[in-house]
């Protein structure tokens, strides 16, 4: 498979504080990306640095491979759509739409049209005088009508309600299926948007925590809850990924367990229950033990 | 959508479960991937996986220029393994909790007649 | 694998044409507002005049009008058009993708539209001026010695003037988009400081009366000349600072 983005040893540091700490990974092409983690863990500066807009401390980056740092014709086949962009004063929707075909070789004008139908957004209203969910909307359209063949979506999303975003995450992936394109979605509400990933990335605190394809971590871990001691003998020795516990009641989490396992387990009287992406995540990037006695 | 299992595999077995109940008739077509991943709002790879899963097992094929269908006597091979499952699937757990509430196997056959004379 | 899309643009033109998307505010707004501010004055010398009925008088009021200096409107609102195409166009054009270089180039072509388009349409109304007796009532807007005595020489300084407006304001942004507070307090600290010592080195030296000679000698267009000068280091300097700006969220 081609690589669209290929990164080495990639590192930026502000002062003390690594933002990205020696991160090595590839994004194939056509496949949608999440990138995932908490805030502040070095998703944004990390899409800033795919594109261009950050300078690396250390390490090196290919988009298209090549160098995208003032490049015009990697950048070209970009689109960076970001939460809090500012858009010039006393420009309206119809302003964006119109400027944005100057700079996206692939921009489909009708879609966008068709787009800011339904998402809502008046064509003729000054950005500043638009909710937020417009404004959000109108990042979210510039990103799908761009047709970009490598497209960041930074949050962009986080100014919608629950409607909008359902309608992003459908037309994204209408689109998706009919003209396929390098996708990458950062997020940190990762239910919401589990299924449409293809391959995941976490970062924490900098590093790349995670980057496997989305069906592999779904059921790489089970969550056995019961007696403390039924579940202690249970695990044994396994790698505990995070343990909860009250009183004589303990919620384990620990890896993919055999149909025999399983077995085994429901034998013991010990109840096993699904781990879901977001959870999996939230267990991976946190480590904190909560035991309180009854 | 299950969490804990790959969606590709629900997928597959969502159209099995189609294609036994009668849904997805014998050299029908069935929805296109694109189709599948929009209903289930799921990536259109995955859906992909799942739908070549079951081309490598026969239960489905491609007509080029057309689309995915359902290959003759389909139904017959997934009602068959089904019904090996079905022992260790539903028999099994159905005798394990039977022992935990203390219910003995024959009076679970008798909880059988009676349930289907209603 | 070659990504370029099929379509190439020409991206220092998508530039301007970027910066000129919505013209109200860098060419309908400062027209409307320059023509009311015309109407205005001469409304006001107008109506000075009515209210004198002696005629000799009057004339007397008349020479009184001079220079008004409400023409400097438009000088000082293409600083801020200048700063605001740093400020808030450079973020958005980066999230177009744009690189650093080629919206250096694009937004100096803009300036350079602009700054020939108002430079004309000035020296127009001077003309105007002139051919009116200072719009019938002696006064006078843009027709002072300090603009040029003959259209052509207005035209150079207005263009002069704008330039320098231009690229100074720009390279302010710059300096503000780069480093933001602590970069502009610093800026402006340390200008005051050149200004003052300099200012102080004249005097010591007691080299005021050379500096008012070499302007003398340079006149009134080799000074505006000397001011491209300036305008060109802003330029670059603009340039130089923007080139390592990165997105400060």
């Amino acid at each position: 498979m081609t690589a669209v983005v290929e990164v080495s040893g990639l590192t930026r540091t502000f002062g003390s504080l690594a933002a990205v700490n020696d991160a090595t990974f590839r994004v194939e092409q056509n496949q949608i990306y999440g990138l995932l983690g908490r805030n502040g863990a070095g998703k944004t500066t990390l899409m800033q640095l795919l594109t261009g807009q950050q300078f690396a401390s250390a390490g090196s980056i290919r988009v298209f491979g090549e160098n995208p740092v003032e490049n015009a014709a990697v950048l070209q086949s970009t689109c960076f759509i970001k939460e809090s962009q500012k858009y010039p004063d006393d420009f309206q929707p119809r302003h964006v739409f119109k400027s944005a075909a100057w700079f996206f070789p692939n921009w489909d004008a009708d879609f966008a049209a068709q787009l800011a139908i339904e998402f809502r957004v008046p064509l003729k209203r000054k950005m500043k005088k638009l909710s937020r969910g417009q404004v959000s909307a109108v990042g979210v359209i510039v990103g799908l009508a761009s047709r970009a063949p490598l497209t960041f979506f930074d949050e962009p999303y986080l100014g919608l309600d629950a409607v909008a975003r359902q309608l992003f995450y459908d037309r994204l992936l209408e689109d998706f299926a009919e003209h396929p394109r390098s996708i990458i979605l950062s997020t940190h509400l990762i239910d919401e948007v589990s299924n449409l990933l293809e391959h995941v990335l976490v970062i924490d605190e900098g590093r790349i925590i995670i980057d496997a394809p989305a069906d592999d971590l779904r059921g790489s871990a089970t969550n056995v809850v019961g007696s403390a001691t039924a579940v202690d003998a249970f695990v044994g020795s396994r790698p505990v990924l995070h343990r909860d516990g009250i009183g004589g009641l303990a919620s384990v989490t620990i890896g993919a367990l055999t149909p025999t396992e399983r077995a085994a387990a429901r034998t013991a009287g010990l109840e096993l229950s699904p781990v879901s992406l977001q959870q999996l995540i939230i267990r991976t990037t946190t480590e904190k033990e909560t035991e309180q006695s009854a | 959508m299950d969490e804990s299992r790959p969606i590709f595999l629900q997928i597959a077995e969502q159209i099995e479960g189609d294609i036994i109940s009668g849904v997805l008739a014998e050299e029908t077509q069935v929805p296109s991937t694109n189709e599948f991943a929009a209903f289930f709002r799921i990536n259109p790879a995955t859906a992909g996986k799942g739908v070549n899963l079951l081309v490598d097992e026969g239960i489905l094929y491609k007509k080029r220029g057309i689309g995915m269908f359902v290959a003759e006597g389909a139904r017959a091979r997934l009602v068959a393994k089904r019904r090996d499952q079905f022992t260790s699937q539903y028999v099994r757990p159905l005798l394990e909790e039977a022992a935990k509430l203390g219910i003995s196997s024959a009076q679970v056959a008798d909880l059988i007649r009676k349930e289907e004379a209603e | 694998m070659s990504a370029v899309a099929t379509r190439s643009h020409n991206r220092v033109l998508s530039v301007v044409k970027l910066h000129f998307t919505n013209p109200w505010t860098t060419i309908t707004f400062p027209w409307i507002v320059m023509l009311t501010i015309i109407a205005l004055t001469v409304l006001v010398w107008m109506l000075v005049l009515a209210n004198i009925p002696d005629p000799a008088d009057r004339a007397g009021a008349r020479e009184g009008f001079g220079y008004s200096g409400s023409s400097g409107f438009i000088f000082v609102y293409m600083i801020v058009v200048a700063v605001q195409s740093i400020n808030t166009m450079f973020p958005f054009a980066q999230g177009y993708g744009v690189t650093r270089r080629n919206f250096a180039l694009g937004t100096a072509a803009y300036f350079v539209i602009l700054s020939v388009f108002y430079s004309v349409g000035l020296t127009i109304l001077s003309i105007i001026e002139d051919a009116t007796g200072g719009w019938g009532v002696g006064g006078s807007l843009f027709s002072v010695a300090y603009f040029g005595e003959t259209p052509a020489q207005r035209l150079f300084v207005f263009f002069a003037i704008l330039i320098l407006f231009f690229f100074a304001g720009s390279a302010i942004a710059a300096v503000y988009v780069r480093w933001k507070g602590i970069g502009i307090t610093t800026f402006f600290i340390a200008f005051g400081f050149l200004l003052v010592g300099a200012g102080a080195l004249a005097t010591l030296v007691e080299g005021w009366d050379e500096i008012g000679a070499w302007f003398a000698a340079a006149g009134l267009l080799g000074s505006f000349a000397w001011s491209f000068v300036i305008s060109a280091l802003a330029a670059i300097g603009g340039y130089a600072v923007l080139r390592r700006a990165t997105p400060k969220n």
